[in-house]
Formats: C-alpha cells, structure tokens, sequence
C-alpha cells in the first residue's frame, strides 16, 4: 500500500519516524534548555512508540520548555526532528483545549486579527506613520515584496527596525512594498504551541495573498517568518529571502555605505531560526564588518552551537516549567560582558525582546546595549 | 406583585455570599412594589444557615434532608418544582454561579417559564419587573421585560452590590422534603478543595505591580506596605519576579497571567509591550515612573511622574491616614 497517500491515518509513530530513532542522546545532550529544566528530548522520544501513552506525556509541564530552537534535529544523525515530536504533543493539548490561557489567547488572536498579541488589524501599519513608504497591491510588480513580522507592526520596541530598513532601502533606492494591513502572521509561532490547523489555514491563506503580487523575492525581516516561509509554505512563487541577504547585496553593489564610524564592540548572537536553522550565518557578519571603526568579536557557542535566547517556541506565550538556573538569556549577555562587547548585535525581534531584558536584570545597561542589525547600523548609513 | 423565592446557595457548611446579595435585590424590589420575600434553603444540619436567611427575609422555607448533604442540581431541580408550584411566586432568584447554572436552564425549560440569565439588578417599570443585563463588557445595561405569565426566573450575578446588615425577622418553617428517594444517575462523588496555593492574582481587586525600577529586593518592604494599607496583592513584571522578588506565578504579562483588577498601581514599570498586554484590561490603572516617555504611561489613567522612592512611602502615608 502506498503510506503516502493514507496521510489522514498516519499513526504519531509513522508521522515522526519513531521507530528510526537509535536512541543516542544527541538531540538531549544538545538541548540548550536542559540546563534549566527536567525536558530530556531523547526520553520523550523513546516513550512516544507507545501511543497509548502520547496523551500522558503531554501533560509533561516540560513539554512547554522547548524553544524549537531545533538543536536536536540539526544533531541528530538519523535526521529526525525530535523538536517536532514536542510539537506533536502539543497539538494533543490543543486539540484538548487544555492549553494555557496565555496560549489560547495568542492562537485565537492570530485567528481572529491576523497577529498574536491581540492587537486589531486596523492597527498593523500604524508603524509607518510619517514615512515614505510604497503599499503595493494585489498584482502589482515588485521586485522585493517585504514581510513586516507582528511583532515588529506591533511593538514599540522593536518597530525601529522596520523603519530602519524603511530609511535603507529608500536610501539605496530598491524597488520594494509592503503589503500593508492585509498581511498576515505567518503563524510559525501557532505551528510551535502546536496549533496545527490554524498553521495549515495560515498557510493556504498566506500563500493565496503572497502568490497574488508579482514579486520577484519575498524579504521577510524576522526569522521566524523567514524560516516558515523557506521551510513550511511549499507553493510560494516568490524566491524567499532575509533581510539580511538584501543587505548584503546592496553593500556589495555599493547601492548604500556605511559611512558613519563606530567605535563599539560588537559580538553577534545567531539567532537559532536564522542560523542553524537555515545557515545564514555570513550575511549578518558581513554586514557588521562594513561599520568603519567597530571590532567585531564572536562568542564561544557561535554559528551552529549559538546559544539559544528562549524567545521561540511559544516562549513569548507560555514561561513553561523551568525555575532552575538563570534564563539562558542572561547566560548569553553575561557572555558577551565577558568579550567586552559593547553592543549585542542581533537579527530577531524576539532576541531583542528575551536579551534586553536579560541585560536589564543582570545591570548592564551602562556597559552594552542589545541591537539588532538594522537598528544599530540605520543610523550609520547616510 | 407577588413573593420572591431566592434559592439559597451553601457549600461546606457555609451560605455563599450570593445568597445574601440575591435577597438584598429581592427586597429592593419587594419594599417598593409589595409582595414577601421567600429564602428557599436546601440541606442537610442546616438550621444554622436558615436562621442566618432569616434576618434577611420574610420567610425561610427549608428542607432539612440527608438526601441533600451534597449538592446535586437534578435533586434540587426536582424540589423546586414542586415548591414553585405549591407556592405560585411571581418570581425565582438563583445564583449565576456554577451551581445557579447548573440548576436554572433545566428548571426553565421543565416550568415552560421565562427565563433571564447574569442578571445584575431589576427595575419595576409599568407594573412590571424588568430584569437588567449587560453587554459590550459591561458598557451598555439593558431592560428585559418577561413574556407572558409568571413565575419568571432570573439568575443574578455574584458581587455587583454590598450586602447590609440584617433587619428582618422572616418566620422560618421547615418543610418535608418532596424529593422521597435518591436519584441514581447523577451522583456527588467528591469534593475537591482548590490547592491552598499562594494568593492568584487574576482574583485580586487591587494590584501593586513593581517593576526594575525599585532596583533591590530590599526595596520590597516598602512596596508591602502599601498594598497592606489598601488590602493589594503584589505582582510585577518579568523582570520583577526573574529578579526573584517575586514568585514566578505573580508575573503578568504575555506569558505569565492576565489581569483585570479593579486598581493597578504600577511601581517602577516602563511597561514592555508584553506587560501592557497583561494588565491593560485594568479598570483603574495608575503609574508611578520617573520617565515620562515610560510606554506605561499610555494606558495609565492617572501618572505620577517622579521618583518612585520618593512617592510611594508618602502614598502610604497619605492612604493609611485616610483609611485610619
């Protein structure tokens, strides 16, 4: 019988490839949240080949440490995703309704107003309030469609980095849009608490509005868009891209300069939805050594072993079970205190939301700020 | 108009305050338009409770039965029926509490009577009682008018108005139980305590939040004693409670808990985008920050602009002696 086409009654086993699992360990002795709590991937995935009890070990509080930084699956030498298998038990939760309600309220949000932090649609370009900015419509061409991200629409403190890129490509004179208020959250984050409907449907809609532009390349500015749409959204038509490679190029096409000198510090944190999840790890690099008069210095878990900041994953929603040891955040900025960094240059709005707060609770506000690429460069370019 | 049966609710050996508050409305209502007060109770030992509905009612009518140790909404369904019919009252007050739910839809449909739910006071208009409902989160009040003859029935909202002191007398008659056998098909098993945990904020009425901006766990006193000078609980933000001055299950925001106090003071919050999530469904939100550009401000009604150092020991000061 051809399995493929009998996908509705693929058992949990068959959807994971469970039973391709040689048990060595990898995926938990890399997992960055074992530090912090009891989740042990490798147990969870041994104890999922018996689906009678898959509703048990959902209710592992546990399960909700995961940041889906997807260490695990990158390890692992059968190449199964065991972060995936977490998700799949969260979907059980979902199904059940018995998520929290912190939860319950982004998925609906993002169900309702198109984003999951409650905000209404109406809201979402309030951000491009005094810029000059070109909307595009549905079949209209254009050759870099860009995708906002919720969280940078909604949040104050990380809109800037929207309108930086704003002040950069109007600069370097790109051809570029926005798509405006009807865009809408790409729902990685649904897909990660584990609401897997709500992904599917995100998915057909996004993808209907996405294919209606003639755009040449989709830029999304926050990883988790990009990585959701390069990895999950199968029938874009638009080639799709991080903002950091737009940057990149223009750097090289000397469409823009950096031409203000700083004399800062800078370590780069990989963002895990960006690097080691797609192997971006050049382009932000390249884009910090063009800064005339910063040094740029790495941390010791760098590029594929970077150190997770617990922003995804459903982390924004949801704080999980860990008490133990501090947040892996704080962990990261005292690291980076330690390289004498003076700026954390980052390329996630989530990063900049989970490592500024960690550099706020450790006190190292007069000694390092937290800023993300396009930020920390917007001002320098003239 | 006619009497009014209120449906007394008891747990554990206790009234629940919305028996008291149902028989409060219940003689509002009957002091302007005439008619008695009827405090219907439904137990097992509970003279003691039907003496305390006696000093808000005309009359208590109770059943005092082992069959009604525990609460079970068919039983008391089945009761109720029987007493409305016997007594013929113009109208039928039950809590809209878990229990009021349980029983009311069924009692409805079973009387063929109409029926207001989440009541939240009654007016009498033209001769006629008018039940009030809220919609749009409580902006806009409603009057209903009940179709047709009584009994109608309502069921009440919990805590939307102080109970007074007792001033009634009400003759109190213990009747036999028209239920005479248990019924089988719907048991009480057991009852659950909730775990004696810490204090939830999402049922707290008043909130003093904090925030980094007290600096040290040593600060914290300071901020004690302002919420016990207005009977607050504390809470505070991420930073806060990953600071460890607070518990991890005080912490409101986007991943902690949602909160909707009557009174939010926020101490020392600039107001994350994700705290303000949290918090800004507060009825009465008040912000003590020294940055005026602090995003709290924005949902704040009022803002005290200044050193929180400097402001809260006098706010205490100020409440305690008000409140003294």
């Amino acid at each position: 019988m051809n399995t493929d086409l009998n996908t509705e009654m693929q058992s949990f086993i068959q959807k994971y490839d469970l039973l391709g699992c040689i048990q060595c360990g990898r995926c938990t002795g890399g997992c960055p949240v074992t530090v912090r709590t009891n989740l042990n991937v490798r147990r969870i995935v041994y104890d999922s080949r018996n689906e009678e009890v898959l509703e048990e070990l959902a209710k592992l509080p546990e399960i909700w440490d995961c940041t889906a930084c997807n260490t695990c699956a990158v390890r692992c030498p059968k190449g199964l995703k065991p972060v995936e298998v977490l998700i799949g038990l969260r979907n059980i939760l979902v199904e059940e309704g018995s998520v929290e309600p912190t939860v319950r309220d982004a998925l609906e949000s993002i169900f309702r107003e198109g984003n999951p932090w409650n905000k209404s649609r109406a809201t979402r370009c309030d951000w491009m309030e005094g810029l000059d900015v070109r909307i595009v419509e549905p079949g209209e061409k254009v050759e870099n469609l860009i995708f906002v991200c919720c969280t940078i629409a909604y949040d104050p403190k990380v809109q800037g980095i929207a309108k930086n890129l704003v002040k950069i490509l109007n600069k370097a004179g790109v051809d570029y849009g926005f798509i405006g208020e009807s865009e809408s959250c790409c729902a990685s984050e649904a897909h990660n608490m584990g609401e897997e409907g709500l992904f599917e449907m995100a998915i057909e809609d996004n993808t209907e509005l996405l294919n209606s532009y003639e755009a040449k390349r989709l830029v999304a500015i926050s990883p988790h868009c990009y990585a959701a749409f390069k990895n999950q959204y199968p029938d874009l038509k638009a080639e799709v891209i991080h903002y950091t490679h737009l940057l990149k190029e223009l750097l090289e096409e000397k469409k823009i300069t950096i031409t203000k000198e700083c004399a800062e510090k800078v370590i780069f944190h990989d963002p895990c939805f960006l690097g080691k999840q797609n192997n971006v790890f050049d382009e932000p690099r390249y884009i910090l050594k063009q800064v005339g008069g910063a040094e740029l210095v790495e941390f010791d878990r760098k590029r594929e072993r970077s150190l997770c900041c617990e922003g995804g994953g459903g982390k924004m929603w949801v704080e999980g079970s860990a008490t133990k040891a501090e947040r892996l955040a704080e962990t990261r900025v005292k690291d980076a205190r330690e390289r004498e960094a003076t700026v954390l240059a980052v390329a996630c709005p989530f990063c900049v939301l989970t490592l500024d707060d960690a550099l706020k609770a450790r006190g190292f506000e007069e000694e390092m700020r937290v800023a993300e690429i396009l930020e920390f460069i917007g001002p320098l370019v003239e | 108009m006619g009497n009014v049966f209120v449906i007394a609710e008891h747990r554990q050996g206790l009234l629940r305050d919305i028996s008291l508050e149902m028989l409060t409305v219940a003689s509002q209502v009957t002091q302007q338009n005439g008619g008695d007060v009827v405090a219907v109770l439904l137990g097992s030992g509970v003279d003691s409770l039907a003496d305390k509905l006696a000093g808000y009612s005309d009359k208590v009518l109770y059943v005092d039965d082992p069959l009604f140790a525990d609460f079970n909404a068919e039983k008391y369904q089945r009761v109720l029926v029987e007493l409305i019919k016997q007594n013929n009252p113009e109208l039928v007050m039950i809590g809209h509490t878990t229990q009021g739910v349980d029983i009311a839809p069924a009692l409805a449909v079973e009387m063929k009577i109409p029926f207001v739910t989440d009541v939240i006071q009654i007016e009498f208009a033209d001769g006629k009682l008018q039940p009030v409902r809220q919609y749009y989160q409580g902006k806009v009040n409603a009057n209903f008018a009940f179709k047709g003859e009584s009994p109608y029935l309502i069921t009440l909202r919990e805590a939307t108005l102080e109970v007074p002191e007792p001033s009634k007398k009400g003759a109190i008659e213990k009747i036999d139980s028209p239920l005479k056998e248990d019924i089988e098909y719907r048991r009480f098993i057991e009852y659950v305590e909730a775990e004696v945990g810490d204090v939830d904020i999402t049922q707290s009425e008043i909130l003093v939040a904090v925030g980094r901006g007290i600096r040290e766990e040593k600060n914290m006193p300071m901020i004690e004693e302002l919420a016990k000078a207005i009977n607050a609980d504390i809470c505070g933000s991420r930073a806060a409670t990953d600071a460890g001055w607070l518990d991890h299950d005080r912490q409101v925001g986007t991943s902690g808990k949602t909160v909707k106090p009557k009174l939010y003071i926020a101490i020392g919050i600039s107001g994350a985008f994700q705290h303000l999530a949290g918090m800004k469904g507060s009825k009465t939100i008040v912000a003590i920050n020294k940055d005026p550009d602090a995003p709290i401000f924005s949902v704040a009604d009022f803002a005290i602009i200044d050193d929180l150092f400097k402001v809260v020991p006098k706010l205490t000061e100020k409440l305690k002696e008000l409140k003294g």
